[in-house]
């Protein structure tokens, strides 16, 4: 029926042979290609610091490396640039993109197993950098090395935004760098100007001042507009509610959603600790005492002036909740602007928002002494190499980290995605300072007055607290807020009850 | 050619020539018994598996209960049973437990009592493939899917379900998952939703089996079509019965899927299960001494309630007949 061969393969090796030679070429096909997919490759053809830049870069030529990193505007923007990154070094990187709660857990399976499946990862401040610092390796060695290119900015805290450096790079130890600043996400006001204009007599009318927000607008101003904007709304007047909170699924939005409000008022900071570089054993905390309770019973009165879905929303879905015009207000994170800014997606483009710094502390309300600040606070997310990996994969890495925070990367990010620099530098290039104004095609730009100028300088900015223990930190101050807000707990116990128990974390 | 045995009786044993080769040795001599060993052999590949992937990372569960575990170079410190004394004084481990009976509790009775009910309208019913076939789609679709969906369905601002919920009354301008008093209800429709078809298709399988002469019997004695599924039917399907509600009591224990893209646990600990808080302090906090200690206890009452489930729901006619009652 068939045409067989004299020397089928069959008819030489026998049947059990055959099928053992099968079995094994499949299982290592199998192993090896999951090997080679999955895992990090290195090959080093060695460079002296006399060397062209070229060969230092393509000193890793035909490696293989993956990173792990947030869904961001960054993280998009470098996947779809790796192509210039593989000319440039002849190294392939694996950009693997994931909510940031889950980036954290697989970073933080990989670090503490020993392994270095993802040598370069996403450094989020506090849920990444606070708990996991002492397994990122060293940068500063990589720094100065000249085998090794550089940027010819260099890396300095005067070439990084005020802070941004410490935010992300240093934990607990000033002369340990783990991060070079790639990505920020920094507290600033979106709100409806149209609204608020369309209503300022009648609130004036009731209030004795103007409905406008601008930089000496206090969180005590905020109360008041939303509940203004609640009650007329309650009258059958079609406008927004006038606030809403982050709250959601993850914890650590909560947190930074109160550190503001309370930081505000008199820079409260939850312990006493150095707020920029943090410690590995707190003191007590501050929480419980006078000036906390206070603030939570206002925290509350404003979650009880804020949008009926207060508790559901997260980050995200509190931009939606303002995107469909549902609020008048939000403190939001200066990277949403570009979706604030689209008008196939948002209620609120066209001109109708306004952005200003964080709300000011209300000098009534500061019972600890201190000043009312704007208190503004960050995500800044860097990018760090895995200190398991050996000492080829860090140099390699690093390779990566110096090409995804060049200040010209960063600024491609701002025209296209809609990213957020962390380099002064990209605010010199051209078209930049133009496009703080509208009309404008850099809608993050619009926030920069208000961010960069204002709200990360001292005294505003906040960047702590960071301890080992920040993600059960935020998970019990998270839960415990929340409790207050459903009037489950007083204020007061809801700060008792923080520090009960994380006085007995650390 | 001739065979040649021992014995003389057997006719296939006779001098006749049955073109088989001669057999010069008694057949226990050609195919000796196989030793205890070739068993042992033949069985170690299995066992080697089955303790790799069930029984290893089950010691070592143990192990680490016990232990505060350290990561990297840092070695382990045993800490005897502090882990799990500080779980009676730890308020999230004990109202996860109150959320987790009360979740299980209310999704087991809801899909017992759906469940049977749908398998009885659809036993025998003119449209039975093609309607088992739609409600068994939700079964189909991984839970962390399901758990996205109805995130988006439950939307505040632009769920379906919301939009619903509201028209119907049942909520104001809160979400199902804004509230700590309907946040848990949210991940129950959920689990309802996905699950419920599991007990249908079993105990639809059950009602298959029931014999038609029984169901006749009791008919010609002038029982109804109610008489007939409680008398007849219902202790025919106990079995059944029994297996779905084990399968779902244990899945139940170790839900989190959904859980985790619908709610994360809030709003304020509201939906913050047992298995959820372990998911918490094990990979979010990497407390995995803590960890070990909440999922061994977690293994444990599993195990005890599964025991108790299992007593309490036996088919009555087999308990009847293991304790000897003549009437059976």
């Amino acid at each position: 029926m068939f045409y067989v061969p004299k020397n089928a393969i069959y008819k030489t090796v026998s049947r059990r042979k055959f099928l053992e030679l099968g079995g094994g070429s499949i299982a290592s096909l199998g192993v090896g290609s999951l090997v080679v997919g999955l895992s990090t490759v290195i090959s080093r053809r060695p460079v002296q610091a006399a060397s062209s830049e070229d060969a230092k870069w393509k000193q890793y030529e035909g490696s293989k490396l993956v990173f792990m990193s947030e869904n961001t505007p960054p993280s998009f923007a470098i996947r779809e640039k790796i192509e210039d990154f593989y000319k440039l070094t002849g190294i392939e990187v694996e950009v693997i993109t994931d909510g940031l709660p889950a980036v954290q857990q697989k970073i933080g399976i990989d670090f503490q197993s020993g392994n270095a499946d993802f040598p370069i990862s996403y450094v989020q401040d506090k849920p990444i950098g606070a708990p996991f610092a002492d397994y990122y390796a060293d940068l500063t060695p990589m720094l100065g090395d000249e085998t090794l290119p550089q940027d010819p900015e260099g890396y300095g805290d005067g070439v990084w935004f005020e802070n941004f450096l410490d935010a992300c790079g240093r934990f607990y130890d000033r002369d340990r760098l783990i991060a070079l600043p790639y990505d920020a996400a920094v507290a600033c006001t979106f709100y409806r100007q149209d609204i608020y204009e369309a209503n300022t007599k009648d609130f004036e009318a009731e209030y004795g001042y103007r409905m406008e927000f601008n930089e000496e607008s206090t969180w005590k101003n905020v109360y008041e507009f939303a509940e203004f904007l609640k009650r007329k709304r309650a009258g059958g007047a079609d406008v927004p509610y006038g606030y809403a909170q982050h709250q959601g699924s993850f914890a650590w939005t909560t947190q930074l959603d109160v550190q503001r409000m309370f930081f505000a008022h008199g820079r409260w900071l939850d312990w006493e600790i150095d707020d920029k570089l943090g410690t590995r054993t707190p003191p007590p905390s501050n929480w419980g005492d006078e000036q906390s309770v206070l603030l939570m019973q206002k925290y509350k009165d404003q979650a009880d002036v804020s949008h009926p879905d207060n508790l559901a929303n997260g980050t995200l879905e509190l931009n939606t909740v303002y995107q469909s015009g549902d609020i008048a207000m939000q403190v939001q994170y200066h990277e949403f602007a570009a979706s604030i800014e689209d008008e196939t997606t948002s209620k609120a483009a066209g001109g109708r928002t306004a952005y200003a710094p964080c709300p000011k502390g209300e000098a009534s309300w500061i019972v600890n002494g201190g000043p009312a600040v704007n208190g503004t606070n960050c995500g800044i997310g860097g990018v760090g190499i895995n200190g398991n990996a050996s000492e080829d994969v860090q140099r390699a890495a690093y390779l990566f980290c110096v090409y995804a925070t060049t200040g010209n990367l960063q600024y491609e990010v701002l025209t296209g995605l809609g990213g957020t620099p962390t380099r002064k530098s990209v605010m010199d290039m051209p078209g930049v300072a133009e496009a703080r104004q509208r009309p404008t095609s850099m809608p993050n730009a619009l926030t920069f007055d208000a961010v960069y100028d204002v709200g990360i300088k001292d005294p505003n900015f906040v960047l702590g607290p960071k301890v080992p223990e920040a993600n059960e930190y935020h998970s019990i101050l998270a839960a415990e807020t929340q409790r207050c807000l459903s009037d489950q707990v007083t204020p007061e116990e809801a700060c008792n009850n923080i520090k009960s128990q994380i006085d007995s974390l650390h | 050619m001739t065979v040649t045995t021992s014995s003389e009786t057997h006719p296939a044993l006779s001098d006749q020539d049955w073109g088989f080769s001669t057999i010069d040795r008694p057949p226990s001599a050609i195919n000796p018994p196989p030793s205890r060993m070739f068993y042992v052999y033949l069985a170690a590949p299995a066992i080697a598996l089955l303790a790799v992937i069930t029984i290893y990372p089950f010691l070592w569960l143990i192990y680490m209960s016990f232990h505060k575990v350290g990561f990297g170079s840092s070695s382990d410190i045993f800490v005897g049973f502090e882990n799990f004394s500080r779980l009676f004084t730890d308020t999230k481990y004990i109202e996860g437990w109150g959320l987790l009976l009360k979740y299980s509790a209310i999704c087991l009775s809801i899909q017992v009592v759906v469940g049977v009910a749908l398998a009885v309208v659809l036993n025998n019913s003119r449209y039975e493939k093609i309607l088992v076939t739609l409600f068994l789609m939700p079964m189909m679709v991984s839970p962390i899917v399901a758990g996205l969906l109805f995130f988006y369905l439950y939307n505040g601002t632009f769920g379906w379900y919301h939009w619903i919920f509201q028209s119907l009354g049942f909520l104001g301008e809160t979400s199902i998952l804004g509230s700590t008093k309907t946040a848990l209800y949210g991940i129950i429709i959920v689990d309802v939703w996905q699950w419920t078809p599991l007990i249908t298709l079993i105990t639809l399988a059950g009602l298959k089996r029931v014999p038609q002469d029984q169901l006749e019997a009791n008919m010609v004695d002038g029982a109804g079509s109610i008489s007939n599924f409680f008398n007849v039917s219902l202790p025919n399907i106990y079995p059944f019965l029994l297996i779905a509600i084990l399968l779902r009591f244990m899945d139940n224990f170790r839900f989190i899927d959904a859980i985790l893209a619908l709610t994360g646990g809030g709003p304020a600990n509201s939906t913050r299960l047992l298995p959820v808080y372990l998911f918490d302090v094990s990979f979010q906090f990497f407390k995995l001494g803590r960890g070990g200690a909440i999922a061994l206890t977690l293994l444990i009452v599993t195990i005890i309630l599964g025991l108790i489930l299992v007593r309490v729901l036996e088919d009555p006619t087999r308990k009847k007949a293991l304790s000897g009652d003549p009437d059976n």
